[in-house]
């Protein structure tokens, strides 16, 4: 029988977990941003979609996979401009708009699909990585998180920069007041509504980034509905982290590493019932995200649109 | 009344009931197919399209195709396409099989579904559970003669009913064929069809654990799967190859594909609509078989001639009922099947 814990397993398995890992991480913290300043951010899955057709189209088409990021960041920024203006412009209904935006979006993607790729199934080379000197040689850490595409390495550093954003600027006390007690910044002197047009805007960006690489580095190529949910699974990060991007971070890392242990125990033979192996990653980042995150509340006025005058 | 003449009125009701109910292939002006996904995805979606389309040409009959239609409620779409004239739906997803019988006992229109072997309601509902294992058994044989390292892995997106069969099939022909051969198996996750990502993702793992030929089974992940194998080394440093199920993608193959066990749902629509004529619908189930050439073994050019032709003897063996691959469709089965093994 061939050995199974090898260097080169156990360095697959944590490639796959960071790699499962990081379009959640972006996509929650987008949605946590959004979240932050009152608006629950549920079309999220149909910005990630559509960030990872667009970004798949570009990077096919031109050959680089910079430009299908900036692509994927662009479209889930559109798909965010609509949801600006419907929710936070015109006061509807954010949970509507957003399963509307969701279902819009993997329609509009699966059709373009179909006339586009259907009879070829374009599949993008594996992408350049940057190994990070001495890092990149370590064993099974090395191959796994050093050496990587630079997409990698910036979700990591957009954590550590929306923390500077909390601790050091106004913009996170604006966000949170636009959160909770939007009548009392309005009264301020701050635009509300142009606070949280720029907190949905950045939740676009984000999730269509993380789309992006989903397609581009995650899958190599774009199918429809590729997407399978990790927009609701990032949302439920977000939530459950509750304005804290570190703890975004944790939850999106545990679920990689749940999937990447899921795998692991299905290769290693362990006759144990798939659905409960299924249920792993699931359970285990709601079991830790509750437990710590129990004290936490989240803000007072998610989900409200913001009308002045009306409360 | 007289009891003869209630029994000869009854027998005529009967008679009436039942025509209503099953129309006769001479009445069969169109037939219709419902998939969940676009006809051209290179598997279940396209295969079941494809065989519809042929026994309609075959048949005369006009054919109605509502492709996409997701998992969602059907019964709008199913009830449109009685209203159009169909007069068999073939409910080409176990995700019909709610909607689908009742749509049949709303109109009277017959309904044909999967994964649904007890569902048979005379007249009205058939089922074709389908099971390409006994080309996944050959598979299995093809596999452990090429593999170099001695590990095979199996990938599957879930674990339907077919792709438990054909699983198992597979351990068994790797088995009868080597016995030391490592046989590593993963699912990537509840109902992943559509998980590109997740395809690629575990087939890198199961491939870093040392397989160097992949079997998957899925949808939209398989292409995830094959995007694996055209980027990632075996352990030995060769490269992988893959053995794909349901259809044939060797139009977009970059040099990866050995194989496939290929559905042809031909000879089960033409089956279905004979059935329909003689007033037997719904008695009984279908399915594929190398027998028919229903079930076949994509040739590649990954596939020396002299091991093609040890396959092929293998298959006339399987026809000729010297070597029977019992299909076994359970969830539960599957791992242990997978490790433990004996070659039929």
């Amino acid at each position: 029988m061939t050995p199974l814990l090898t260097e080169a397993f156990l360095s697959a398995l944590l490639y796959g977990a960071v790699s499962a890992g990081v379009p959640l991480l972006l996509a929650g913290l987008g949605e946590q941003v959004s979240e932050k300043a009152g608006v629950l951010n549920i079309g999220l899955e149909g910005m990630m979609l559509c960030g990872a057709y667009a970004g798949f189209v570009a990077a096919w088409s031109s050959g680089s996979f910079a430009l299908g990021f900036v692509a994927g960041a662009a479209a889930g920024l559109l798909v965010a401009a609509v949801m600006v203006l419907l929710c936070v412009r015109l006061a509807l209904d954010q949970i509507v708009v957003g399963i509307a935006l969701t279902l819009g979006a993997q329609g509009l993607t699966a059709l373009l699909h179909h006339f586009q790729f259907a009879r070829s199934y374009p599949r993008l080379p594996a992408a350049t990585t940057w190994p990070l000197p001495w890092l990149s040689d370590l064993p099974v850490l090395g191959p796994a998180l050093f050496d990587r595409h630079p997409v990698v390495y910036g979700a990591f550093l957009a954590v550590g920069l929306l923390i500077l954003l909390q601790r050091r600027t106004r913009l996170d006390l604006q966000l949170r007041a636009a959160g909770e007690r939007p009548e009392a910044l309005d009264i301020a002197g701050v635009d509300v509504r142009l606070v949280r047009s720029l907190a949905v805007a950045v939740t676009g960006a984000l999730a269509g980034l993380g789309g992006a690489f989903l397609a581009n580095l995650g899958a190599g190529l774009f199918v429809p509905f590729l997407t399978n949910g990790a927009g609701f699974v990032a949302i439920v990060l977000a939530m459950l982290a509750r304005g804290r991007p570190l703890w975004v971070l944790l939850g999106a890392m545990l679920f990689g590493a749940s999937l990447a242990l899921t795998t692991a125990i299905q290769v290693a033979g362990i006759n144990i019932p798939t659905d409960i192996v299924q249920m792993l990653p699931f359970a285990a980042v709601m079991l830790v995200l509750v437990l710590l995150g129990r004290r936490a509340s989240l803000p007072a006025a998610l989900g409200r649109p913001y009308v002045r005058g009306s409360g | 009344m007289p009891i003869r003449h209630r029994v000869v009125a009854l027998a005529v009701l009967g008679c009436a009931l039942v025509t209503s109910a099953a129309p006769r292939a001479a009445e069969l002006r169109a037939i219709a197919i419902l998939t969940p996904e676009q006809s051209t995805d290179f598997g279940w979606n396209q295969q079941g399209v494809t065989a519809a389309r042929a026994v309609a040409a075959e048949r005369g009959l006009e054919l109605l195709v509502a492709e996409g239609l997701g998992y969602g409620d059907v019964r709008p779409t199913m009830r449109e396409l009685v209203a159009d004239g169909a007069g068999l739906l073939i409910a080409h997803a176990s995700g019909y099989n709610t909607a689908a019988p009742e749509i049949a006992a709303e109109t009277g229109v017959p309904v044909a579904i999967v994964d649904a072997p007890e569902a048979l309601r005379p007249g009205l509902v058939a089922d074709y559970t389908l099971s390409g294992h006994e080309g996944a058994y050959l598979a299995g044989r093809l596999a452990a003669k090429l593999t170099r390292t001695g590990t095979v892995g199996i990938v599957v997106s879930g674990e339907p009913p077919s792709w438990n069969s054909q699983s198992i099939a597979f351990a068994q022909g790797v088995r009868a064929e080597r016995g030391d051969v490592t046989i590593r198996y993963a699912v990537i996750g509840p109902a992943a069809y559509s998980d590109a990502a997740g395809g690629k993702r575990v087939t890198e793992s199961i491939i870093a654990a040392g397989a160097d030929i992949v079997f998957g089974q899925g949808d939209g992940s398989t292409f995830g799967m094959l995007q694996a194998v055209e980027t990632t080394r075996a352990v030995d440093g060769g490269d992988v190859l893959f053995i794909d199920v349901i259809g044939d993608k060797s139009s977009i193959d970059k040099g990866h594909l050995l194989s496939s066990v290929v559905w042809d749902m031909t000879p089960v629509y033409r089956a279905m609509l004979d059935d329909l004529g003689a007033g037997r619908f719904g008695t009984r189930n279908y399915q594929i078989s190398l027998a028919d050439g229903s079930v076949s073994l994509l040739r590649t050019p990954q596939i020396p001639d002299a091991v093609w032709e040890e396959v092929m003897a293998l298959r006339d063996e399987i026809i000729a009922g010297r070597i029977v691959v019992v299909p076994e469709f359970d969830a539960k089965a599957v791992r242990p099947f997978v490790s433990e093994v004996t070659s039929p």
